[in-house]
C-alpha cells in the first residue's frame, strides 16, 4: 500500500507572493501549510532570477508600489525589507527631463518647472483619495447579499467608514472624489497643464499593466489604487526578489513547505468540497482548504467547470486579462550614459512617455494586437553599485503596450521585434547603448502567462477596470474568496483587491476562508 | 425547412409565419381555419371544435402537430455529464430507450424551462422543450466533449393521444410497439421513433421523423385511424383542458421561464413549482445546485396548487384570497374539466398559503353574461391529485378497443 | 429705442427643453418669454426646406427619448405632434452582407441566425438584460439628482430612493448593473456574441454623439441611454416625428403660446443682467432689454456661463468646472434631397428594414479604428454612419416618388488638424467637401449609385452646427455622456439641480441631469426646480412606479 502523504490544513497552489502571503498568515495562527509551486524557483512575478552567471536580476516586478504595509506589519516582514524611496526622471526628447524627488517636480537640471503645482494638487488629490480606498483593499468585499444580515454588517460599516470618511473630507473634495474616481487621466491631467512629459508621467503611471489608455475612463482610478500608498515607488535592496525572501523566511519559520516543480494537475473533490490535489505524476496530497493564487479562470479550469454553475463559467471565461506589458532585461557592460542625468540620479527610475499623447498613441496601437511605433517604458538600474564590482550592468524595462494578443502569435521573430523596438527606443535617449549589451532577456506578455499561471500575462490577472472590481472581482457572485466548491479559495491577484506585490489578496483570503470555518 | 428564401443574393429571411410539415394536411381538414404562432410556425388552436376535440382525447384519438417544439441533441462522450449538469434529476437512472421528464434551473435556482430528456443511446440524447435552449446548452457544455445540434426545423412530430391510440398503431402497421411501457422510446421502424409520452395523461404516443417524410407519416396514421378508430387533428385549445385536468405545468402561464422575462423576482424554483422530489442533490453537482440547497432549507416562497373551484365558471386571470379580504396569489391556468365535471386550476399562491395553510381559500371571479359584468366570491380547495388519472394511460400491452 | 419690458421669467434658448420648460412655468401662472437667436424655434429639432419641396431635420433626426408623460401633459398631440414609430433598420457590410432588423420576434432570430446560430439566444439574452437595466433607470429620468453631499432632505430622499430600488432587485442584478454602467459597449457585446458582424450592428448606439470608442469603459451606458425611450410604452423603439423633428418644436411652442407665453424669435442674447449675484433679466445683442426675477438658459453650460455671464461675476471652482466640463464634437450631418431612391444591391427590395436606419458596421475595430482617427483630430477614414431615409415612413417630406436622406456621421472633429494645428476654423468649403465626399464614399459602398441621386446635399461639420444652432463643438449631447458628468457631477457637483451661483439663473438644456436626445426631461426637472424655489406646487410628470 502506497505511503500516504501528511495532511495538510491547507495547500496553496503557487509560490507567487500572494500564494506565499497566505501560507504565512495562516501558518501564524497555527495551520499546516504546504505551498505547491510548479516551476522550480519560489516567487512568481516577484523573484529574481539569474540572468547571466552571478548576476541576479528581477523577473518582471522590479519596484515596489503598493506594498502594503499592514501586510508587511502583520507578517513582521517590515525590519526584513530593505527599501527606499526612489525619484523618477521621465525622459524628454529635447534633453530636458524632468524629475520627481521627495514628491516635488522640478527639471532633471534643477530648475523649476511651470507645471510644479498643477502637479502637486493632482498628486495631492491622487494620494489623498488613493489613501481613502486603501482600507477597503484590506477587507472581504462587501457582499450584498447579506446587506442587512449579521455577517454583512462589518463589511457594511466598512462602507459606511468610508461614507464617513469622505464626508469628512468636506464637500470640495468629496465631489472632486465622485467626478473623477471613475474618469480618465488624459483629461484630468490635460485639465490642469498642457501635454509634455509630466502629462505623459501620469498617464504612463495610470496605465502600466493596464488595457487602456490614458483617455480610457477608468484610468484615474488605476493611479489612485497605484499612489494608495504614496506616489513614489521603492526600490528594494537585492530586488523584488528579497520581498518575496523575506515573506519565504516568515513561512518557514513557521513550519510552512514550500515544494518546487510540483505542478498540481487537479482538485480532488468529494461531495461538493475539496479533498486535495492531484499532482502531475499521479501522487496526492489532502487537505481540508485548497488555495489558488493562479488566475480566476485557471483555477476554475483546475477545479473542472462541472463543478461551477453555467453562468459562473460563462462569467469566468469573459473576465478580462489582456496583458499588455512585456519585461526586457540588458546585460550591459559599461555604465549606462544619459544625456542630461547626473550620475547621482541615474540609481532612480526613469520613464519614457514624453506626452498623454505618445502613451495614447501606443495604446491605440497595441489595442489592435499590433506593436507600438514607440513604446512607454519604465526601466531601472537596480544593482548599478554590485554589478559594477563585476563589471557588468543591468537593466530592467518594463515594456508597456505590448499586446498578448500578437497578430500573427508571439513565436521567435515576435519576440526578436519586441527585443528590437525596446532597444531602438531606448538608444534615442542613452545614445550607445547597443554596442553595450551583452546580453538580452526579453519576457513577452504570452511567455509571462506560461511561466506564471497569470492569465494573459497580466500582472492582475484580470483587468483592474470598474466591471471587475469589489464585489464583481473576480466575477458578480464570486467576490469574497470562496470559489465555488466548498474549501477551495483564489488567493491571487485575480481576486479582490487586484494585482501589485501587496499580498493583500492573499492575507484577505486567508482571513476569510478562517471566518467561514471551512478549516473547523 | 425553410427559414430563408433562396440562395440567390440578396438573401432574404422569410418574414412569414412559417407552415409545419404538417400544415397542408391540418389546413385540409380544418374548418375554422384558427390559427396562432408557436416558434415561428402556424399551429392550430382549434380545428373544428373545442369540444369535438377534447373528447376526441378522452373517447377516440387525436393527432396534434408537436413539429415547432425546440429539439437538441446532445451526443458525444460527455453527453450524460451534460445533460446531468443541465437538468435537476438524474439522468443515469434514463435508460437508454426511455424518456424522462425534467426540469433545469439557472445558478439562483429558479426554472428555466421544463421538458423531455430522450435517452437514445449510451452517449446521446435529444432534448424537448419549448424555450430556445440552443445557446445555453452550448454554455452548459463548455469543457466537455459532446456536439450540440438544434434539429428544431429539421425533425417533425406528431402526438398521437387517446384510448385508441395503440388501436391506431396497429392498424397502421406498427404493432410492436404493443410492449412498450409509458416513457419508452424506440426506433420503430429506420427512421420512425416512437416514444409512450404525452401531455394529456391518457394512453397516447409521440411519433417523430425527419421532416421530409412527414406526409408519409400522416397520411398512414390518418389512413388507420379517421374510419376505424375516430381519430381526428386536434388544436391547442383542446389539450390545453387535457394538460391541466393532469396538472400538467405549461411554460409562460404557471411559471415564467427566467431567461425570458426582464423583470426581477419572476423566477421561481422547482419547490415552489410543485417538483422538489425531482431534485437530486446526491448527484454530484449541476446547475444551480448551491442555490436549490439554500432554497430547500430556507423553504419555498411560493406554492404552485391544483385548485377546485365551486360553480362551473372558469377561474382565469381571478385572484386567490385567504378569508373575504387578502390577497394570496392568482390562477395561473383555469378551465372547467368536462370529464371530472369540475371547475379546476392552477393557482400560484404566497407561502404559506397553498403550503401549510390551505384552508379558507376563495377565487374572485369576474363574468362576464350578455353586457354585465358579475363578481362572484367563490370557494377554492386546494387538490393533490390530479383530476384525471385513468389506468389504461399505463396499461402494458394497451387495450385495444 | 430699446425696450425694456418685465416678465417673471425668461428662457434663454427655444430649443425643446427651453420651450418644455416655459411651458410649464406659464402653465403655473408665470409670465413667461422665450427669446431665440435665430427665426425659428427649435434649435437642434427644426423642420427646414433643404431644397424645392423638400422637408427635413436640421441636426437631431428621430424620437424616442422624448418622454410621453410631457407630451401627455402639454397636450403637444393637440397641437399637431403625432410620433410614429419604425422598427426596421439593417447593417451592412458592403460586401454583400446584411444584417436586418425586424419587429417580430421570430423573424428576428431567423436573421440573426443567418449569421450566427449561437448568437441567437444570445440575442435575447442580451436584450432581456438592456430592457432591465432600462426599466432600472427609467424612473430616475424624471427625478432630480441627489447630491450626495448635501444633508438635506429632499437630497437623502432620493439617495433612500435609490438604495431601496437596487435592494429590490437583489444584490446579483447590482453586480450586472455595476458592470454594465461602466464598461465598453466592445467589450459588453463581446460578453454575448461571437459574430463581429452581430456585435458591430449593435455597438452604434454605444458611442453616438460621444467622443468615445467602442472600446472607452462607459459606452454601454450610452447604448442604454439610447435604449431607455419608448414609443407607446414599447420599451427602445424609436419614430419619427410626422413632418419632422421641427414638428415637435411647433408642437411645443403652441403649447406655450396657448399657456400665455410669449416667444421672441430673432432675438440673440448679448447677455444676462446680474445685480450683486442675482440675476435681473437679459439684455439682447439689438440692445433691447427684458427684466426678470428668473432666467432660464436652454443652452449648454460652457455658452452659457463662460460666454454669457462672465467668469468674474462666478466663484472660481465653478467656472473651473465648468472649463473642464466636456463638450466635445465628434459628429458631423448630411443632409440629401434624392430625385429617386438609391439601388441597395445587397438588400432585399423594399423590405420593412428600409424605414430604420442603416450603418455599414463592419467590426467593433473598424468603428474603433473610426475612434482613432478622431482622436488625432482627423475625420475618420472609414466613418460610422446612422442613415435614414424618413421618407420611407412620411412621404410628404418631399415630393411624389422623392427621397430625403438622412446621415449621421461619426467621427469629425470640431478643431479639425491641418499640418499640426487644429482649429475649428480649419473647416473651410474645401475641408467640408472633402468630409463630404469621405462619406459619400462610406454611403457607395452599400448604395454605389448614390451619387447619381443627389439633387442636393448639405453638409455640416460640429463647427457648422455649433455656429448654426449654438451647441458647443456641436456636441448633440451637450457634454458627454461620460460618469464624471452624469447625475450629481451634470454639469457640476454641487449644482446638478439645475442651479447656478448665480441666484435666478438656471440651466435647463441637456447640460443637466439626465442628459440629451430629445427627452425634454432636463427643462421639464428644471421648471419643477424653478417652481419649487418659487413656492409653487405644480404637479409635475413623473415616471409611474408601476410602469416597470
Amino acid at each position: 500500500m502506497a505511503q500516504s502523504e501528511k495532511r495538510y490544513d491547507v495547500i496553496v497552489i503557487g509560490a507567487g507572493h500572494n500564494g506565499l502571503v497566505s501560507a504565512a498568515t495562516l501558518a501564524k495562527l497555527g495551520k499546516r501549510v504546504c505551498v505547491l509551486e510548479k516551476e522550480n524557483e519560489i516567487g512568481g512575478m516577484a523573484r529574481n532570477y539569474e540572468i547571466a552567471d552571478g548576476l541576479q536580476a528581477p523577473r518582471i516586478a522590479h519596484l515596489l508600489y503598493n506594498y502594503n504595509p499592514v501586510v508587511a506589519r502583520e507578517l513582521g516582514l517590515a525590519e526584513k525589507i530593505d527599501k527606499a524611496p526612489i525619484s523618477t526622471i521621465a525622459l524628454s526628447d529635447d534633453g530636458r527631463h524632468i524629475e520627481i524627488a521627495n514628491g516635488a517636480l522640478r527639471y532633471a537640471d534643477g530648475a523649476e518647472h511651470p507645471d510644479a503645482a498643477a502637479y502637486a494638487e493632482i498628486r495631492r488629490k491622487i494620494e489623498k483619495f488613493g489613501k481613502l480606498l486603501a482600507p477597503l483593499a484590506l477587507r472581504s468585499p462587501p457582499d450584498l447579499s447579506e446587506g442587512l444580515s449579521l455577517a454583512g454588517a462589518g463589511e457594511a460599516a466598512a462602507i459606511a467608514k468610508l461614507g464617513l470618511e469622505l464626508k469628512m473630507f468636506g464637500k470640495k473634495d468629496m465631489r472632486e472624489f465622485l467626478r473623477i474616481v471613475l474618469s480618465n487621466i488624459y483629461d484630468l491631467a490635460l485639465d490642469e497643464m498642457p501635454d509634455g512629459e509630466v502629462a505623459g508621467l501620469l498617464a504612463a503611471d495610470a496605465v502600466w499593466g493596464a488595457w487602456a489608455g490614458p483617455r480610457s475612463p477608468g484610468t484615474v482610478f488605476l493611479l489612485m489604487y497605484r499612489y494608495a500608498y504614496g506616489a513614489d515607488p521603492s526600490l528594494p535592496k537585492r530586488g523584488a526578489g528579497a520581498v518575496v525572501d523575506a515573506i519565504v523566511d516568515v513561512a518557514r519559520s513557521r513550519g510552512v513547505e514550500i515544494r518546487t516543480g510540483a505542478a498540481v494537475s487537479r482538485l480532488n473533490i468529494k461531495n461538493d468540497a475539496v479533498t486535495g490535489v492531484v499532482l502531475e505524476g499521479g501522487s496526492e496530497i489532502s487537505a481540508k482548504v485548497v488555495m489558488s493564487s493562479l488566475g480566476a479562470f485557471p483555477s476554475m479550469k483546475m477545479a473542472g467547470p462541472q463543478h461551477y454553475d453555467v453562468e459562473t463559467v460563462r462569467r469566468l471565461r469573459n473576465v478580462r486579462a489582456k496583458g499588455m506589458t512585456a519585461k526586457v532585461n540588458l546585460v550591459l557592460r559599461q555604465e549606462p550614459k544619459i544625456g542630461g542625468v547626473s550620475l547621482a540620479q541615474i540609481a532612480g527610475r526613469f520613464v519614457i512617455a514624453p506626452s498623454a499623447k505618445y502613451v495614447e498613441r501606443a495604446f491605440s496601437k497595441a489595442k489592435y494586437g499590433e506593436f507600438p511605433g514607440a513604446p512607454v517604458i519604465e526601466f531601472v538600474m537596480p544593482m548599478v553599485s554590485d554589478a559594477a564590482q563585476r563589471g557588468r550592468y543591468l537593466l530592467s524595462a518594463i515594456v508597456q503596450y505590448i499586446p498578448y494578443h500578437l497578430k500573427g502569435g508571439w513565436d521567435d521573430a515576435a519576440r526578436d521585434r519586441l527585443t528590437a523596438l525596446t532597444i531602438d527606443t531606448l538608444s534615442q535617449y542613452i545614445p550607445e547603448l547597443r554596442e553595450n549589451i551583452a546580453h538580452v532577456d526579453a519576457l513577452s506578455p504570452a511567455f509571462i502567462e506560461r511561466e506564471t499561471g497569470a492569465p494573459g500575462g497580466h500582472w492582475h490577472h484580470g483587468e483592474l477596470s470598474t466591471d471587475q472590481l469589489l464585489t464583481v472581482r473576480p466575477v458578480n457572485g464570486m467576490s469574497r474568496y470562496a470559489f465555488g466548491v466548498r474549501g477551495y479559495y483564489l488567493c491571487g491577484a485575480g481576486a479582490h483587491p487586484g494585482g501589485g506585490v501587496s499580498g493583500a489578496a492573499g492575507r484577505n483570503s486567508a482571513l476569510q476562508l478562517l471566518k467561514d470555518g471551512v478549516l473547523s | 425547412m425553410k427559414l430563408f428564401k433562396s440562395a440567390a443574393k440578396p438573401v432574404a429571411v422569410a418574414r412569414e409565419l412559417l407552415p409545419t410539415p404538417f400544415f397542408d394536411k391540418l389546413d385540409a381538414v380544418s374548418l375554422v381555419k384558427n390559427w396562432h404562432e408557436w416558434n415561428g410556425y402556424l399551429v392550430a388552436d382549434v380545428v373544428e371544435a373545442v369540444g369535438k376535440e377534447y373528447f376526441a382525447i378522452r373517447n377516440q384519438s387525436t393527432l396534434f402537430d408537436i413539429s415547432p417544439m425546440c429539439k437538441y441533441r446532445v451526443k458525444g462522450p460527455d453527453a450524460l455529464r451534460v445533460m446531468n449538469r443541465l437538468v435537476i434529476r438524474d439522468v443515469a437512472k434514463i435508460g437508454v430507450g426511455r424518456v424522462g421528464y425534467a426540469m433545469w434551473c439557472d445558478e439562483e435556482g429558479m426554472v428555466i424551462d421544463d421538458g423531455t430528456v430522450f435517452r437514445y443511446g449510451d452517449d446521446e440524447f435529444m432534448l424537448l422543450c419549448q424555450e430556445h435552449m440552443f445557446t445555453w446548452l452550448h454554455d452548459c457544455a463548455w469543457g466537455f466533449d459532446v456536439s450540440i445540434t438544434d434539429e428544431t426545423h429539421n425533425f417533425c412530430g406528431l402526438a398521437l393521444q387517446g384510448p385508441t391510440s395503440f388501436s391506431v398503431l396497429k392498424e397502421a402497421g406498427l404493432e410492436s410497439v404493443a410492449d412498450m411501457k409509458p416513457f419508452d422510446l424506440r426506433e420503430i421502424e429506420p427512421g420512425l421513433w416512437i416514444s409512450r409520452t404525452g401531455y394529456t395523461g391518457d394512453l397516447g404516443y409521440e411519433l417523430f421523423t425527419d421532416s421530409q417524410y412527414a406526409h408519409q407519416l400522416w397520411d398512414r396514421l390518418w389512413g388507420a385511424g379517421h374510419k376505424l378508430w375516430g381519430l381526428i387533428p386536434i388544436g391547442f385549445d383542446a389539450l390545453e383542458i387535457a394538460r391541466l385536468e393532469v396538472g400538467f405545468l405549461a411554460p409562460g402561464l404557471d411559471f415564467q421561464p427566467v431567461h425570458v422575462v426582464s423583470r426581477i423576482n419572476r423566477g421561481r424554483t422547482p419547490f415552489e413549482l410543485g417538483f422538489g422530489r425531482l431534485v437530486n442533490f446526491e448527484k454530484g453537482h449541476f446547475n444551480g445546485r448551491r442555490a436549490l440547497l439554500k432554497h430547500r432549507d430556507e423553504g419555498s416562497r411560493y406554492h404552485l396548487v391544483r385548485l377546485d373551484i365551486e360553480g362551473k365558471e372558469p377561474a382565469k386571470d381571478a385572484f386567490i384570497y385567504s378569508g373575504r379580504d387578502k390577497v394570496v396569489g392568482h390562477v395561473t391556468s383555469a378551465v372547467w374539466s368536462p370529464t371530472a365535471k369540475r371547475n379546476i386550476a392552477l393557482a400560484e399562491l404566497e407561502a404559506p398559503y397553498g403550503g401549510k395553510v390551505k384552508n379558507g381559500l376563495w377565487a374572485e371571479i369576474y363574468v362576464y353574461k350578455e353586457g354585465a359584468w358579475q363578481r362572484r366570491q367563490k370557494k377554492a380547495v386546494v387538490v393533490e391529485t390530479p383530476f384525471f388519472t385513468n389506468a389504461r394511460s399505463r396499461k402494458t400491452p394497451p387495450d385495444l378497443f | 429705442m430699446t425696450k425694456c419690458d418685465s416678465y417673471d421669467a425668461i428662457v434663454v434658448g427655444a430649443g425643446h427643453n427651453g420651450l418644455t420648460t416655459a411651458c410649464y412655468l406659464a402653465k403655473a401662472g408665470l409670465k413667461t418669454l422665450v427669446i431665440e437667436k435665430n427665426e425659428q424655434i427649435g434649435g437642434a429639432a427644426v423642420s427646414t426646406e433643404l431644397y424645392d419641396g423638400w422637408i427635413y431635420s436640421n441636426c437631431s433626426y428621430v424620437c424616442s427619448l422624448l418622454r410621453q408623460e410631457i407630451i401627455r401633459d402639454l397636450e403637444l398631440p393637440r397641437f399637431g405632434l403625432q410620433v410614429v414609430p419604425f422598427r426596421g433598420g439593417v447593417n451592412l457590410d458592403g460586401k454583400g452582407n446584411y444584417i436586418g432588423a425586424y419587429p417580430d420576434h421570430y423573424v428576428m432570430r431567423r436573421e440573426i441566425a443567418r449569421h450566427s446560430p449561437i448568437d441567437v439566444d444570445a440575442y435575447d439574452r442580451y436584450y432581456q438584460l438592456v430592457m432591465r437595466q432600462c426599466r432600472f433607470i427609467r424612473p430616475f429620468l424624471l427625478r432630480p439628482a441627489p447630491d450626495p453631499t448635501s444633508m438635506k432632505p429632499r437630497d437623502i430622499g432620493e439617495l433612500i430612493y435609490l438604495v431601496k430600488r437596487m435592494y429590490d432587485i437583489g444584490p446579483r442584478e447590482v453586480g450586472e448593473m455595476i458592470r454594465f454602467w461602466t464598461m465598453s459597449i466592445g467589450d459588453f457585446l463581446d460578453e454575448f456574441f461571437e459574430s463581429e458582424f452581430v456585435k458591430a450592428k449593435f455597438a452604434g448606439s454605444g458611442i453616438i454623439g460621444t467622443g468615445l470608442g467602442v472600446y472607452s469603459p462607459g459606452t454601454a451606458y450610452v447604448l442604454l441611454h439610447h435604449y431607455m425611450g419608448d414609443v407607446d410604452g414599447s420599451l427602445g423603439a424609436w419614430g419619427f416625428a410626422r413632418g419632422a423633428m421641427g414638428a415637435i418644436s411647433k408642437a411645443l411652442g403652441a403649447a406655450l403660446e396657448e399657456a400665455g407665453g410669449e416667444i421672441r424669435t430673432d432675438a440673440g442674447l448679448g447677455e444676462f443682467v446680474i445685480r450683486n449675484g442675482k440675476v435681473t433679466g437679459v439684455a439682447l445683442e439689438n440692445g433691447d432689454e427684458y427684466r426678470a426675477p428668473i432666467v432660464a438658459s436652454n443652452m449648454d453650460v460652457k455658452r452659457t456661463i463662460l460666454h454669457h455671464v462672465g467668469r468674474d461675476k462666478l466663484p472660481g471652482d465653478y467656472v473651473k468646472a465648468v472649463e473642464r466640463f466636456k463638450i466635445r464634437g465628434s459628429s458631423g450631418k448630411l443632409n440629401i434631397a434624392l430625385d429617386a431612391m438609391p439601388r441597395f444591391p445587397d438588400l432585399p427590395e423594399n423590405g420593412e428594414i428600409f424605414q430604420g436606419d442603416f450603418a455599414c458596421n463592419t467590426s467593433l475595430e473598424m468603428l474603433e479604428r473610426a475612434y482613432d482617427d478622431w482622436k488625432e483630430g482627423y475625420w475618420s477614414s472609414g466613418p460610422y454612419f446612422d442613415m435614414l431615409i424618413p421618407t420611407k415612413i412620411d412621404p410628404t417630406l418631399a415630393p411624389p416618388g422623392k427621397h430625403m436622406m438622412s446621415v449621421f456621421v461619426q467621427y469629425a472633429p470640431y478643431d479639425l488638424n491641418v499640418g499640426g494645428v487644429r482649429s475649428p476654423n480649419n473647416w473651410t468649403d474645401e475641408k467640408r467637401d472633402a468630409f463630404a465626399e469621405c462619406v459619400f464614399d462610406r454611403l457607395s459602398l452599400v448604395c454605389p449609385d448614390i451619387r447619381e441621386r443627389v439633387l442636393h446635399a448639405e453638409v455640416r461639420s460640429p463647427a457648422d452646427i455649433e455656429r448654426e444652432v449654438g451647441l458647443t463643438e456641436g456636441n448633440i449631447f451637450q457634454g458627454e455622456l461620460t460618469f464624471d458628468q452624469l447625475l450629481f457631477n451634470r454639469p457640476a457637483p454641487g449644482y446638478a439641480q439645475y442651479n447656478t451661483p448665480i441666484e435666478g439663473l438656471y440651466i435647463v438644456g441637456s447640460s443637466t441631469h439626465p442628459g440629451g436626445g430629445v427627452m425634454a426631461a432636463p427643462g421639464a426637472n428644471a421648471a419643477r426646480e424653478i417652481l419649487r424655489k418659487l413656492g409653487k406646487t405644480t404637479a409635475m410628470p413623473t415616471v409611474a412606479d408601476d410602469e416597470f
